[in-house]
């Protein structure tokens, strides 16, 4: 073949032509572009917000895509091309420094976000997000509104539930601690109310429920349990003093039920994710023995022993 | 007008120049960028150092400025040598140069100022890629009018691929970034996460590595003093990588709800992608073979033969990574930026060096001011950037493990932060050898001192 200017220029054309068919045209016109049923259009402020996300690269640490095997990442719902029919550009990310935000809105409340914005080590202590205090307020307003949009009609779904239960939560509060920790109780089911920590006090259980705090619950909660860690001047109701809770009834079944599920409407989130069980129990251990100065550990229930403790075990001997 | 100053080579000289100068520029922000992942609130709260702005101007500066520039610098050098000719026209190419420059200086500034369109390698906004591909036309302009009036009847390899690589860039670059809507420079939905990507592996694949190729295959027999081992193969090697590289770029998108046909070629695509591969390297190593002493005693050589051994291990790699099995592990983490690097500074970026330490003493005339900082920057970069891509590799393999077993991201962030921070140590070995590159060439241009003696 004789390799002339005209040859190469030629080939090049005719071969990129043909890929350019191939691979983008094709594609183009058969991605379906009928949205899925829970796309609804965005608000000008989500839009704003959107710009906002892309503008800053928030794309470079967050995907918004979820794939069949993932877990773990807070969104339930496998992603389906009619999800980004709206999507201009699309934000698909490549990369997770951060969780998957494709179902990101109503897993928290506003006021968690304006914390997380400030500083996100004020809420999620090992993040290693960027502050993002110097966009001001009016820029975070609007990046607050698109991230609670993200699952449309979903996101509509939960932030409705968010903000149903953010009125309760601040009447409760504002009724004073008696009420708002009877009204917290109340919403515990029962059995669990009256379930004990099944596992013993013990310096290993302790020291890894100080680790689980202070990875996951020291933002809010503070060093000390008084609710007076970095966020707390953002969120409303503020983070919970557990230093009032001696002899309210506390037991290892409300901490458990409560730091597994969160507290809807309230900057506590579910860690049932991220946590598994024996850690849960664990933090929660943490928690009453050094905050609220009080512990229901392995109180006699009518339970099966817990197959690891058996009741009679020499490590029940040697704590005695 | 002193800019668009005329004299002989004096357009691929600028090139070299301001690739040595984005390199530096380059690496620190990524420097700077990787703290962001030891420290997140070490450098804080300052707009235009964020890492999310900070990391398309990392990527887009090294791609375009360093690795872009200093090979098609080189081919300003290489296209009159290699047709027998002088350039068209010196200042057509400054000309060029500085659109060229401007255009990804000002693509920089206004990412760092909050304005990107967020698709990986097209971040820059509309004005900036009109300047871009009117950098790209008036190259291609200058290499084709220098070509049509060569001394030279036979077209070498080399000239090939500068021209595929030209025309294949312009057009990647103006589909790619949707240049007719300027507003977004973007279509809708997974379309254009298909386009972006369509465009993001070619500037891989046809910008980056056929320039890279021909740099190789004129250092490679220069330098090692032996004829190209086969026409045949570089003919193969050629039409093949056109074919077979430009169609593969969904496969960084095989994990979204993409049609299941285009999955299938893109990673069909991406294993045939071991044919040109292997058949470029083949024909060098087949060319240099038994003389690997003679390449290695020059600092060109040396860089080559790193650079190509950096595309072997790049390029078995990636067409295993566009499997579905082995993508489960290693998307969406640490794996994928070792990979890059890997691509970027190791393959192209090697070859780009090369083509600086071989050229500049030609054009001037003189030897390099000193040939051992040009080998302590060698072994810099050989050395940071192995350490660089075991460390990010394993972080890769940990977050991806982690993740299928269930482990919430946040969970896996306390695992990452050792190798963070060693990340960024094997980063400042990079970083170090920018500099003293950049030093080197300075006091090879204008500041040699003694001459030493011998040419390098």
């Amino acid at each position: 073949m004789k390799m002339v200017p005209m040859v190469i220029v030629t080939g090049c054309l005719l071969i990129f032509s043909a890929v350019l068919f191939i691979s983008m045209l094709l594609p183009w016109h058969t991605i379906s572009e009928a949205p899925s049923a829970v796309v609804r259009a965005r608000t000008p402020l989500e839009e704003e917000g959107r710009r906002i996300y892309q503008n800053n690269g928030c794309t470079f640490c967050h995907t918004q895509f979820v794939r069949p095997f993932d877990w773990g990442s807070g969104s339930e719902r496998i992603s389906q091309s009619g999800d980004y029919v709206l999507d201009v550009p699309h934000l698909v990310g490549t990369e997770r420094w951060g969780p998957d935000l494709s179902q990101e809105g109503g897993l928290h409340p506003d006021d968690w976000h304006v914390a997380h914005f400030i500083n996100p080590r004020f809420v999620r202590p090992e993040s290693v997000m960027p502050n993002w205090e110097f966009l001001g307020m009016d820029q975070i307003r609007a990046l607050i509104a698109y991230k609670q949009s993200l699952g449309f009609k979903l996101a509509d779904h939960r932030m409705a539930r968010q903000n149903f239960w953010k009125e309760k939560a601040l009447e409760a509060f504002r009724a004073g601690p008696d009420e708002n920790v009877r009204w917290l109780h109340d919403h515990v089911p029962a059995p669990w109310r009256e379930l004990p920590n099944p596992y013993p006090t013990t310096d290993y259980r302790l020291n890894r429920g100080k680790r689980i705090y202070q990875g996951f619950c020291i933002g809010c909660h503070g060093p000390i349990g008084d609710g007076m860690g970095p966020a707390q001047p953002y969120l409303d109701p503020p983070p919970l003093n557990f230093t009032l809770l001696k002899g309210r009834g506390i037991s290892g079944g409300i901490l458990y039920y409560q730091i597994m599920n969160g507290i809807t409407g309230t900057a506590m989130p579910f860690f049932k994710e991220e946590l598994e069980s024996e850690k849960i129990w664990s933090v929660g251990e943490y928690v009453a023995v050094y905050f609220i100065g009080e512990t229901d550990s392995r109180r006699e229930t009518v339970t099966i022993d817990i197959a690891n403790e058996i009741a009679d075990s020499p490590l029940k001997k040697e704590e005695e | 007008m002193q800019l668009l100053k005329v004299e002989p080579n004096g357009t691929a000289k600028a090139f070299l120049l301001s690739s040595a100068i984005w390199f530096v520029v380059g690496t620190t922000l990524g420097g700077i960028d990787a703290t962001h992942l030891a420290a997140p609130e070490l450098i804080d709260n300052i707009p235009f150092l964020v890492f999310g702005r900070l990391r398309p101007m990392h990527t887009n500066t090294v791609i375009f400025g360093f690795v872009g520039t200093s090979l098609m610098g080189a081919g300003f050098y290489l296209i009159p040598v290699m047709t027998r000719t002088v350039l068209y026209s010196e200042r057509l190419g400054k000309l060029a140069l500085w659109v060229w420059n401007l255009s990804i200086l000002s693509g920089n500034v206004l990412l760092g100022l909050g304005y990107s369109q967020s698709r990986e390698y097209a971040e820059w906004i509309w004005p900036v890629d009109i300047g871009i591909l009117t950098a790209f036309a008036l190259i291609f302009v200058n290499y084709l009018m220098t070509t049509l009036r060569r001394q030279e009847k036979i077209l070498y390899v080399s000239v090939w691929y500068l021209f595929a690589a030209l025309v294949f860039t312009w057009c990647f670059y103006f589909f790619g970034n949707a240049v007719w809507n300027p507003r977004t420079g973007s279509l809708a939905g997974l379309a254009d996460a298909n386009l972006a990507w369509f465009y993001g592996h070619g500037i891989i694949g046809l910008f980056m590595t056929p320039l890279a190729v021909a740099v190789a295959y004129y250092i490679v027999p220069i330098v090692s003093r032996a004829p190209l081992y086969s026409h045949s193969l570089s003919l193969i090697g050629f039409w093949t990588i056109l074919v077979l590289y430009s169609h593969i770029g969904a496969h960084h998108i095989i994990q979204t709800p993409i049609p299941t046909w285009l999955k299938v070629v893109a990673i069909t695509g991406s294993l045939s992608m071991l044919l040109p591969v292997a058949t470029v390297l083949v024909n060098l190593w087949l060319t240099m073979r038994g003389r690997l002493g003679v390449l290695h005693a020059n600092i060109a050589g040396k860089f080559v033969f790193a650079g190509l051994v950096w595309y072997a291990l790049v390029c078995i790699a990636g067409p295993l990574q566009a499997l579905p099995s082995v993508q489960r592990v290693t998307h969406l983490n640490n794996w994928v930026i070792a990979h890059s690097h890997l691509g970027v500074l190791g393959f192209a970026g090697f070859i780009g060096l090369a083509g600086i330490w071989l050229i500049i003493p030609r054009i001037i005339g003189r030897p390099l001011y000193e040939k051992r900082l040009a080998d302590i920057q060698y072994w810099l970069l050989i050395f940071g950037l192995t350490a660089f891509h075991l460390v990010l590799s394993t972080a890769g393999l940990i977050q991806g493990n982690s993740w299928l077993n269930g482990e919430a991201i946040y969970r896996t962030l306390p695992m990452m932060h050792i190798y963070m921070v060693l990340r960024l140590f094997s980063g400042l070995f990079i970083i170090g050898a920018a500099y003293i590159g950049l030093y080197n060439l300075l006091r090879t241009l204008y500041w040699p001192g003694k001459i030493k003696e011998g040419l390098p």
